[in-house]
């Protein structure tokens, strides 16, 4: 396996079901960066007038980036499984550097986290990146971003099809051994 | 390198984090704590152990640091040992 398309977030990611913010990775190389989607649904915006949280967004846009590429490193470098990464390890918030947001997500609205890779040492990763929800009716996100690129991504080079919704800076995640937290 | 010698190498990395006060950088010794005496955040101690790794040209394995204290004394056995393997 040379990158994460074609896997499903849910083999990759630890959280459960209704915590899971990843439908699908579009495009990933692994030492540079990921594109990945989600879609809102009615529990995500529940007691929040229709519109998916700021709070989400950042944590939406770390699954798709820190958590699921570092974790993607760290099989590639052990071997083993996806479910063996998940088993040793937790991953943490261990900073949020800025995020200025311009727009807003609803019910049913697919966004995009794109994520630059700027650091990744001892199992702490350090991403920037944008969240860009599609504008365009049925544009479908994997058939866009079958020839993205590295170039593009660095560019956060996207056609008119998408609306930027929020810059993110120094997102920072680390891999805690699951025994850090009972010892 | 003695260990005296190799604080001092370590205080030099410090000041260049701009995170730290560097007049609390005067009276580093063995029992400072990054954290608690130098008021580190911990999203330095990755940068600051990368930075060690360069300057002493060596390698720290995931888990060294996964287990590392938070005092000079710890980085400097980790040093130390991690010199003495390679």
């Amino acid at each position: 396996m040379e990158n994460l398309i074609g896997v499903a977030p849910r083999d990759v990611l630890l959280h459960g079901p209704s915590k899971q913010l990843v439908a699908k990775y579009h495009w990933h190389e692994p030492n540079t960066g990921i594109v990945a989607s989600y879609t809102p649904n009615e529990h995500d915006v529940k007691d929040h007038f229709g519109l998916f949280r700021g709070v989400d967004q950042i944590e939406a846009f770390a699954q798709a980036t820190i958590v699921s590429c570092a974790g993607f490193l760290e099989y590639k470098k052990h071997g083993g499984s996806f479910e063996e990464v998940k088993n040793k390890f937790v991953p943490v918030f261990i900073s949020i550097g800025n995020v200025n947001f311009h727009h807003y997500i609803a019910q049913g609205e697919t966004f995009v986290s794109l994520g630059i890779i700027k650091f990744n040492k001892f199992r702490q990763m350090v991403c920037d990146g944008r969240i860009y929800k599609i504008v365009t009716k049925n544009l479908n996100p994997e058939e866009y971003f079958s020839d993205f690129s590295k170039d593009k991504l660095l560019k956060y080079d996207l056609s008119d099809d998408f609306k930027l919704v929020a810059e993110l800076f120094d997102i920072t995640g680390r891999a805690i051994k699951k025994e850090k937290f009972n010892p | 390198m003695d260990r005296q010698e190799i604080i001092k190498e370590i205080v030099e990395i410090l000041k260049t984090v701009r995170t730290i006060n560097p007049e609390k950088l005067d009276n580093v010794t063995e029992d400072t704590d990054f954290i608690a005496d130098l008021n580190t955040p911990s999203t330095e101690m990755i940068n600051i152990a990368a930075k060690v790794e360069q300057k002493f040209d060596i390698e720290f394995e995931d888990d060294d640091i996964d287990d590392l204290g938070s005092k000079v004394r710890d980085i400097v056995d980790l040093i130390i040992a991690t010199k003495e393997k390679e």
